[in-house]
């Protein structure tokens, strides 16, 4: 036989290349389950700075004569400062609210020219009802994903102050009015989550407890400094409404977080919604002004500008209920972002679950079968309010700060939407 | 567990005999098959263990054996120089009664005709299966892949179906019953790293790079299933009738696995033999939609590559042979090993 040393060699790097792996496991691309997801990957898309303002009571807190371009120009600038990142370098800017006329989209836009942001840097405004925080950082996760940008802001922003109110939602056509299904839509949130309560058998003793827990919670945070990482101070104007006169404040806590309230002192309170009814100002989320802003990127660009990961962005999922029930939203959403990330409830160390009215938080934790030690480790929207558009950002701060200051990784917030939908995004801390 | 060692040999592949219920065959190689002699162990179960009835040496490394389907006593292998080699083992001289040399490489399989039984395939590195006729020292036919081919099988249902997967990922199926045409009797090239087939798609679905397929294995029960299996450690069940991708994925192993076999049995069971010194057993679910596939039992027992693996037919159900790079065959009691 001619050649053998080079048959041998061959045979040899045959058998070799068998056994070449590349380090990695069986299902090379898969990128499902736990391990999967705790993974480093230079794709990943990373949160590398995320802060909110804080919260005031809408009406009468010191945001209240602030506009919401305003905040959300302050949050701008905070997060440049913070972040130290090039402006120039941020390609498109989404943010989300619900009240302002038209969106927002042009006085937005004009709120990231003044903050610093080059013209070069798109703004768009974007409108999922509650929602809308969480779909802007996700539109940016996806467009960073996709390749249409490298490095974007997803932002929310409420003024409910000076914009809460009829104008924010348009005449319906009687067409709209005649179809059952789409008139629903105009059924105000409080009434309808009222009659989730009745349907679905919340009582008032689990919704006062739960409210009061989240109260609870929410002090206990603010005494302790928690919200201190997440929450940048803004200087506002503000009017007085005993004296009149215009001050200069800086607002540094969430003004909404109260001492003292319990189950008991919260069964006092008048039903708001029904003479024999369960929802009352005390459990449910209250009106409130804030703006909140992520910094998002892939980890390869992170690495190459030094920026630091805080966490990053796996999935989302966004689902449709019917309109008169859409607090059932996050119990719809949750199962399907998890299933996407291909991790089960068990895998999730913290939920932020938008507490928009006790009774349809507690309907969705039990039946999700949640752990509720995990659910809102530092309060809610019943203590610290719910600016509609902001609430979605707001959550990407207050999950990952909370996350990695206890050392766990798993996260996943989540929101029922007015006019039924439901929307639920896994995050992991690092 | 029997144990026989084939001392100085390194095993490649073993198989029982379809006439005598005790009778084992072995191809076996020195120094791991990459260059040097081999040789082909007969091996008998006795009441005293394995015993070793006959070996014959041959010139290079052997890496496959079949057994005649006609005549009890003829046995083939296929070597490292490319030929095949049948054998006698009735008659006393250690030489082949016929040698079947047309491939340029080596000669990685060989498999009988189950069916018709009066012909046998070879599948080669240099991008060949062969079909022969063991009267005839000329091959019927050579179907090319272009691509070395680690394995070949015939259908053991349809007769004229014949099987080959290759190190360029793709399961090749020929149908000899149809005209040759310009596709050489090809019906179906399946590449075998697809996504899986689910029900529901909307599911992200894993994708896998191609790699190197290095055996596979007809169903004994259900004519269209096969399993194929090769580097990347995954076994994967196909149905012939959708061939879009494969129906199940079977994980565990965490090296490649170098040969699959069904059981002759039960329809859903599986060995595998794997460079991770581990024997498998595998259910695939059968079929039955929903039914999970699940790894049911783990043979440890090899201490160097396992290379083969062959179920046997007679006696209690259940009892295998597998052979390895450890010079170890090992005869055991499959059902022993499985939990569940």
């Amino acid at each position: 036989m001619t050649q053998a040393p080079d048959k041998a060699r061959e045979r040899l790097s045959q058998v070799s290349g068998h056994l070449a792996s590349d380090n990695q496991p069986a299902l090379p691309s898969s990128g499902l389950g736990k391990d999967a997801i705790l993974k480093k990957s230079p794709d990943d898309v990373v949160v590398t700075c995320a802060i909110r303002t804080p919260f005031t009571k809408g009406g009468k807190g010191p945001l209240k004569d602030t506009m919401g371009a305003d905040l959300l120009l302050y949050t701008f600038k905070n997060l440049l400062s913070r972040s130290k990142i090039d402006p120039s370098l941020v390609e498109d800017i989404a943010t989300g609210c619900v009240l302002a006329p038209g969106g927002g989209a042009t006085e937005f836009r004009a709120a990231a020219l003044a903050a610093g942001f080059p013209d070069s840097t798109a703004v768009k405004s974007l409108n999922r009802q509650c929602s809308s925080g969480l779909q802007a950082c996700v539109d940016i996760a996806n467009a960073i994903k996709s390749g249409m940008i490298e490095i974007g802001i997803g932002s929310g922003v409420e003024s409910m102050s000076t914009q809460y109110g009829p104008g924010a939602v348009t005449e319906f056509s009687e067409l709209l009015e005649n179809h059952m299904q789409a008139a629903n839509c105009k059924v105000p949130m409080g009434v309808l989550s009222e009659q989730m309560a009745k349907d679905k058998k919340v009582t008032r003793k689990d919704q006062d407890a739960f409210a009061a827990n989240s109260f609870q919670k929410a002090i206990k945070a603010q005494e302790q400094g928690l919200f201190d990482e997440e929450i940048m101070p803004v200087t506002v104007k503000y009017t007085d409404p005993k004296t009149e006169e215009e001050k200069t404040v800086t607002v540094t806590k969430d003004d909404g977080v109260r001492t003292g309230i319990t189950a008991e002192s919260l069964s006092k309170i008048r039903a708001a919604f029904a003479k024999d009814g369960t929802i009352h100002a005390g459990n449910a989320s209250q009106v409130s002004d804030g703006a909140a802003a992520v910094l998002l990127m892939k980890r390869s660009t992170a690495e190459r500008l030094g920026q630091p990961i805080l966490g990053k962005y796996v999935n989302a999922s966004v689902v449709g209920v019917p309109p008169l029930l859409m607090g059932i939203g996050p119990w719809k959403a949750i199962p399907v972002a998890l299933e996407k990330a291909g991790i089960s409830k068990d895998d999730v160390d913290i939920f932020e679950i938008n507490e928009a009215f006790a009774s349809q938080c507690v309907w969705c934790i039990k039946e999700l079968g949640l752990d509720e030690s995990k659910v809102n480790p530092k309060g809610g929207a019943i203590a610290f309010g719910h600016p509609l558009g902001c609430t979605g950002a707001r959550q990407v701060s207050t999950l990952l700060t909370e996350l990695r200051r206890t050392g766990q990784k798993v996260g996943v917030s989540s929101m029922c939407v007015g006019t039924g939908m439901g929307m639920a995004a896994v995050w992991v801390a690092e | 567990m029997l144990e026989f060692r084939t001392q100085g040999f390194q095993g490649y592949a073993v198989k029982y005999s379809p006439f005598f219920d005790n009778r084992l065959a072995v191809a076996a190689s020195a120094n791991y098959g990459l260059v040097g002699n081999g040789r082909l162990y007969v091996l008998e179960l006795t009441a005293n263990g394995i015993q070793c009835l006959k070996w014959y040496p041959t010139q290079d490394a052997l890496y496959d054996v079949a057994h005649s389907e006609v005549h009890s006593n003829h046995l083939l292998t296929s070597s490292g120089d490319g030929s095949l080699r049948l054998y006698d083992v009735s008659l006393a001289p250690e030489f082949p009664i016929a040698t079947f040399q047309e491939h340029s490489r080596e000669a990685f399989s060989c498999s009988w005709n189950l069916t018709s039984k009066a012909t046998f395939a070879s599948s080669s590195w240099d991008g060949n299966v062969k079909i022969w006729n063991p009267e005839r020292q000329q091959s019927l036919l050579t179907l090319p892949t272009h691509s070395c081919t680690y394995s070949t099988q015939w259908n053991p249902h349809t007769d004229g179906l014949l099987s080959a997967v290759c190190s360029d990922s793709h399961l090749r199926v020929w149908d000899l019953r149809t005209p040759a045409s310009a596709n050489n009797h090809l019906i179906l090239q399946i590449p075998i790293h697809s996504a899986p087939n689910t029900i529901n798609n909307a599911r992200l679905q894993p994708t896998f790079p191609p790699s190197e397929a290095l055996t596979h294995d007809w169903n004994k029960y259900r004519s269209e299933v096969l399993a194929t299996a090769g580097v990347d450690r995954i076994i994967r069940t196909f149905d012939i009738r959708q061939p879009k991708g494969p129906v199940q994925l079977l994980q565990g192993h965490t090296y490649a696995v170098r040969k699959v076999a069904w059981s002759p049995h039960l329809p859903d069971l599986l060995l595998s033999a794997s460079y991770d010194m581990t024997c498998r057993v595998w259910s695939d679910g059968g079929g039955a939609p929903g039914k999970p596939a699940a790894e049911l039992g783990n043979m440890g027992r090899h201490t160097e590559f396992a290379t083969g693996v062959d179920w046997c037919m007679f006696g209690n159900e259940g009892w295998a042979a597998t052979c390895g790079w450890d010079e170890r065959v090992c005869v055991w009691d499959v059902r022993a090993f499985m939990s569940g």
